[in-house]
């Protein structure tokens, strides 16, 4: 079942970095098959190809582990938009983040774009623990990556247990919830640490606002305008990358054949 | 024979491989102080460990058997040389005898100082030492017995109660750990919770090693430990199977070079130059599962122990087909093209020059499939990453493209491997033209009936499965070895069933390929089958047969099954391994009949040679 989109050369690259168990390729899992499934440890880096309208993105999923931190920076060349994603109950892989994989975008384009991500959201928020997706199958929810276990009884609880801790633990069979370890203030700040480490003036990049999401690829909250946003940011860089082809003395024929595909929006809307 | 076998065994219970002339101390004496080190240090590493009160001790494995090895039963009387009966270790079930933990051990210590009394304290000492040092991790498990587990929560047997009976009785553990006595890996269990049982393990090499000496194996009454040191890492199993030392230690040897396939052995050396307590765990993160999948496959795969490629029984027009499919999708600093189908080679394709200096071991595929099949995440998308084959060089990486052919179903599997780590997009453009040629010969429906063979087709009568490893395929000094074997059918249907064939098959290859005894030709009347097994210059054959066979009954149908392989063999092997040409010179000589593909791009790929 060769899908034609897979035919064509990607426009536009997108990168997701992060720890490991972050759940970046969970993320993409939501966004690509509309479902939540065990995933394992990612292994070098994974290529994806989106068609968005008459584009062709390409999303590499990034192993975090750091047995493939020497990889990152060629994933990285020429990037579009970095994705950079952490775990809302685990400060540690936000702090990773600065530590470890800034310095992989280094070699992304020069107006590259950086979104930071806050992934597991529904451990820690009622509103995310209750998005459901649509598409969602009950049968998923026994399945789930991290043995996270389900709550049977999806009752709201709005004060979170004191309970601290890394990754994996148990939103309990309570429905209570996982202390939030990162709050989005702290997502705000390292995106501005971000912009000042890159060179780029606040006031005429992207505000943090837009750019700093919080996730949950097992219940779909706010996977999908994750993506969809990103994908409209980076249009203009696939323009003006046109334009500089368009420029050059060697035309790429390849590239003309998917202009002419129809515009319209992608399946997952 | 059996017991004589396992008589000549016990005698030299420790096996040190050096000449007894440079042993110091004298072989006995560090065979018993070993003996005892065994016993006192297990306790030991139970008080280390068992912070929150919970008992832990060691499987029977480390149990001296020069000492008990004529004792009846499990309940074994206390051996002769050993101070103290709560010491007495059937530790299996000697539990409480245990729990008075180091101040036991302690006593032990006192008792036994007669004879190798001095090597021992010594030892021990440095033993403690080093589970301090150590064992400070391990002490944070109480944590994980309050059900924080720590460690990570994809893999099931991680989080495994090390105390627990259910623990030691596991048929097989593997350990893998640095020098420093850091553990790495364990198949069974945390290594956070394992820690002072790996600094024990490290002692013991450690204080054979101090005498100029290697440890190999310590054999007791149910257990072979088995030790390799491979650089600075250092693997060990424990196991309760009756594989031979010979054939653990290749077991071992697969679990090293899975490694060295992530890491690459120069990465691994230069790290621990660098840093001798490094931990290792933080770059294999994530990597156990490939470790977990691949010690499953070990034990339930006689590819593994056969050093040889099952490839899916093909008809030779479609296997010529697709392999011209593969040649034809190259581009510079290609060197495999594997294709795979229910984790089985359909076919490979190498680039010339590769293949003239040096051919796929089957180890190394054996490793690709394992990270293939252990891998779901490889299940979507397109997978680039480093991978080293450590037989064909254990320091470099070539850059593996991963993806499936047929998804969403995902049995058929294309794998790429360049040298080039840029070379990414231009290896994905080779996956579109073989996708989209395979697609206008309708390959993959075709590829999808195949199937493995039932032994019934051979038409023997009482041949119930066998296994044959040929060594005289054309070529066959260029080409990977192969086995050929039916599926197991009824009566070895269940999963149980399977493994005591195979466990039959593994005793039957220990006698063949017994260092001290080889043989050609084996015939065993087992309980409930005859095996026979036959070698020769040209092939490696394992037979089974129902029980009521005769010799002359089997003879007769080993040459009527053979004749049958050679009728089939163009179905059963790969047997023209095709070549490519990614180098502009392509060398003058080639060997294989069906290279005529000539595609000649250009170069970059030689730095590899």
């Amino acid at each position: 079942m060769p899908d034609l989109s897979r035919m064509k050369k990607p426009d536009v690259k997108l990168v997701f970095l992060g720890d490991m168990n972050v759940g970046k390729t969970s993320l993409l899992h939501r966004y690509m098959e509309r479902k939540f499934k065990d995933t394992i440890s990612t292994v070098g880096g994974a290529f994806f190809l989106k068609q968005w309208g008459p584009y062709n993105i390409s999303i590499w999923d990034t192993a975090g582990r750091e047995q493939f931190h020497g990889l990152g920076s060629m994933y990285c060349r020429g990037a579009a938009a970095v994705i950079l994603t952490y775990d809302v109950t685990n400060w540690q892989s936000l702090a990773e983040l600065e530590e470890r994989f800034l310095s992989l975008t280094d070699t992304a384009n020069h107006d590259c774009i950086y979104a930071l991500v806050g992934n597991k959201a529904d451990l820690t928020d009622s509103k995310a623990h209750h998005c459901q997706d649509s598409d969602r199958l009950p049968e998923d929810r026994a399945e789930c990556e991290e043995e996270r276990t389900e709550p049977h009884v999806l009752s709201a609880c709005p004060t979170p247990p004191g309970t601290g801790g890394v990754g994996q633990q148990p939103a309990s069979l309570s429905g209570l919830l996982l202390h939030k370890q990162v709050a989005r203030e702290d997502a705000v700040a390292l995106y501005g640490r971000i912009l000042r480490y890159k060179g780029l003036d606040e006031k005429s990049s992207l505000p943090a606002d837009k750019m700093c999401f919080e996730t949950s690829a097992k219940t779909g909250y706010n996977v999908d305008v994750l993506f969809e946003t990103l994908f409209d940011m980076v249009v203009p860089a696939i323009l003006s990358k046109r334009h500089e082809n368009q420029a050059s003395p060697t035309v790429d024929l390849e590239d003309w054949r998917k202009v002419s595909g129809k515009r319209g929006k992608s399946s997952c809307c | 024979m059996e017991e004589d076998h396992h008589r000549d065994r016990e005698a030299q219970a420790v096996n040190i491989s050096d000449p007894p002339a440079e042993n110091n101390p004298p072989a006995d004496t560090l065979a018993t102080s070993l003996c005892l080190l065994g016993n006192h240090m297990f306790p030991d590493s139970v008080a280390a460990n068992a912070c929150s009160g919970v008992n832990r001790s060691e499987p029977a494995s480390l149990q001296p058997s020069d000492v008990t090895a004529e004792d009846p039963g499990p309940e074994a009387e206390p051996p002769s040389n050993l101070g103290t009966e709560s010491e007495t270790p059937d530790c299996q079930n000697n539990l409480p005898a245990h729990s008075a933990g180091r101040g036991t051990e302690d006593a032990g210590v006192e008792n036994d100082q007669s004879d190798s009394g001095e090597f021992v304290v010594t030892m021990l000492a440095k033993a403690k030492l080093e589970e301090q040092g150590i064992g400070v991790k391990g002490r944070s498990s109480p944590l994980l017995e309050a059900g924080i587990q720590e460690s990570p929560p994809f893999t099931s047997h991680r989080d495994e109660d090390v105390t627990a009976d259910s623990w030691r009785r596991h048929r097989k553990h593997v350990f893998v750990l640095s020098e420093a006595g850091k553990p790495i890996y364990s198949r069974y269990g945390s290594e956070e919770a394992l820690s002072s049982t790996m600094g024990v393990m490290m002692a013991l090499v450690s204080f054979v090693q101090s005498g100029d000496n290697i440890i190999r194996s310590v054999y007791s009454e149910g257990h072979t430990v088995v030790f390799l040191q491979k650089g600075p890492l250092v693997l060990v199993c424990v196991s309760s199977s009756r594989q031979s030392e010979q054939q653990l230690r290749e077991e071992l040897l697969y679990v090293y070079h899975q490694i060295i396939s992530m890491l690459t052995q120069a990465s691994i050396s230069r790290i621990f130059e660098h840093k001798k307590n490094y931990d290792l765990r933080r770059l294999l993160a994530g990597s156990e599962k490939i470790l977990d999948g691949l010690l499953n496959l070990v034990d339930s795969d006689p590819s593994f122990l056969l050093a040889a490629v099952h490839c899916l029984p093909l008809a030779s027009s479609l296997r010529d087909s697709l392999s011209q499919i593969l040649q034809k999708a190259i581009t510079p600093n290609l060197v495999f093209s594997i294709l795979v189908a229910k984790n089985q080679l359909l076919t490979i394709v190498q680039e010339k020059t590769v293949i003239e200096d040096a051919r796929l071991a089957p180890a190394d595929v054996h490793l690709l499939l394992n990270l293939i099949g252990a891998s779901s995440a490889f299940q979507a998308g397109e997978i680039w990453t480093p991978i080293c084959l450590p037989l064909f060089n254990p320091d470099c990486y070539f850059y593996a493209y991963i993806s499936y052919l047929d998804p969403p179903e995902c049995t058929v599997c294309l794998l790429l491997l360049s040298t080039d780590k840029e070379a990414f997009y231009a290896v994905a453009e080779c996956k579109r033209k073989i996708e989209e040629a395979m697609l206008a010969q309708n390959s993959l429906s075709l590829i999808a009936k195949a199937q493995s063979y039932s032994v019934s087709q051979v038409g023997v009568s009482d041949l119930r499965h066998f296994m044959y490893k040929p060594f005289d395929v054309p070529d066959n000094h260029r080409q990977l070895t192969q086995f050929t074997s039916p599926e197991m059918e009824a009566p070895y249907g269940s999963d149980e069933e399977k493994m005591r064939l195979l466990d039959l098959y593994r005793y039957m290859h220990s006698r063949i390929h017994s260092t001290s005894r080889p043989l050609k030709l084996i015939y065993h009347v087992a309980e409930r089958e005859t095996l026979l097994a036959w070698v020769t210059s040209k092939f490696e054959l394992y037979t089974c047969f129902s029980p009521l066979v005769t010799k002359t009954c089997a003879i007769t149908a080993i040459t009527k099954l053979l004749r049958w392989i050679k009728k089939e063999e163009d179905r059963l092997f790969i047997r023209y391994p095709p070549k490519y040409s990614t180098t502009p010179n392509p060398s003058k000589s080639s060997r294989s009949s069906r290279s005529e593909q000539q595609d000649t791009t250009d170069n970059g790929f030689l730095s590899l040679l």
